[in-house]
């Protein structure tokens, strides 16, 4: 049975998407992308697989948030 | 009522749908090349999202089993699998940024269209 | 960068995330975890520390030529370690047939070769994700580099 826990972390990862895609600061978006992927990584914990919610968390939330940021400090910020 | 259940236990399933269009509509109709690579993680983790919750096995835990110990625990193979999308995610998206930033210092512009443009005038004079 | 907030925050956890990165790599045979996923840890650890002292200042603690030796070395060292396989005998990668030291299960010595080829992916795996952002982080000053 699902609990109020995961419709509430699933909306707010509906709302995380429709976020970044909206925002026109590319660098918000992608912060919020990052907070996109710890929720992930929360959900994957629940739904009983530790190891991905510990490479999610690690690679998704930090390494890609890196190169992203790494990226848009290169080129340019607006969209 | 019925219909309200059903979508209650198809929760996750329907949340990845919804996810993997956000992410395509995203990288349809964005120009900006950043904005495209966010869409198509956006895309991946839907997949992944599917996937790991299609494993999952109700009240099941983590399927690491002591010895002499038993309990329910949920299908590791989707898992398995999903850690190596991670990683091919990852590399795809480190090896498409390398790309994006060459080709903005090459034309000065991150809009694909723009690009297209900037390369059929390349074209032209050449 | 000289915020005094992220230094701090930062001297304070980096030493707690290398050491979970550590346990990760060496208990990933026990515990979720493993190779893949402690190398990342540490190397989030590495780059984080590199953001907020700076760049010139991680380099110092890992210069770039040690991350590319190491690169390089964790993926030889994996080889080597399933030739040991072939030479005594066996398949490549050979496990317990190759007479690797097999102890009670459920201790950290208990999985004969994994413990050291999860050594080698942790450390192979740290060092690359290092030098990319060693890499990416570098400006190239020629308009039309050849692939650095």
């Amino acid at each position: 049975m699902i609990t109020l826990l995961d419709v509430l972390l699933l909306l707010f990862l509906i709302f995380c998407a429709v976020a970044v895609a909206r925002i026109r600061d590319l660098l918000s978006a992608v912060i919020i992308f990052a907070s996109y992927s710890l929720v992930m990584a929360i959900i994957w914990q629940m739904l009983g697989s530790p190891d991905v919610a510990i490479t999610e968390a690690a690679l998704g939330a930090g390494v890609t948030t890196f190169l992203f940021i790494a990226a848009i400090s290169r080129t340019r910020r607006e969209e | 009522m019925e219909t309200v259940l059903k979508l209650g236990e198809n929760f996750y399933y329907l949340t990845a749908m919804v996810l993997f269009i956000i992410g395509f509509h995203t990288m349809l109709t964005h120009a900006n090349l950043i904005k495209k690579l966010l869409g198509m993680n956006i895309m991946e983790t839907a997949i992944f999202l599917f996937f790991v919750s299609a494993g999952y096995v109700q009240g099941g835990r983590a399927p690491i089993l002591q010895p002499g110990q038993q309990h329910l625990y949920v299908n590791p193979l989707p898992s398995a699998l999903i850690l190596t999308g991670i990683v091919v995610a990852v590399s795809v998206t480190a090896y498409a940024l390398s790309l994006i930033i060459r080709l903005y210092r090459h034309y000065g512009t991150l809009d694909a269209n723009e690009i297209a443009l900037l390369r059929a005038k390349e074209e032209e004079d050449n | 960068m000289e915020d005094l907030v992220a230094r701090s925050v930062c001297r304070l956890i980096v030493p707690f995330i290398q050491l979970y990165g550590a346990y990760l790599v060496f208990y990933g045979h026990l515990s979720p975890g493993g190779g893949f996923a402690g190398g990342a840890v540490v190397a989030a650890s590495i780059v984080l520390y590199a953001l907020s002292f700076g760049r010139e200042t991680a380099e110092k603690r890992i210069a770039p030529g040690i991350s590319h030796l190491l690169e390089s070395g964790g993926g030889l060292w994996y080889l080597l370690v399933g030739l040991v396989g072939i030479m005594l005998g066996g398949s490549f990668l050979t496990n317990k047939a190759a007479g690797f030291y097999l102890g009670i299960p459920g201790h950290l010595f208990s999985s004969g070769m994994i413990f050291l080829l999860a050594l080698g992916l942790g450390l192979k795996v740290a060092s690359t994700m290092v030098t990319l952002f060693y890499n990416l982080s570098t400006e190239v000053n020629d308009e039309h580099g050849n692939g650095t």
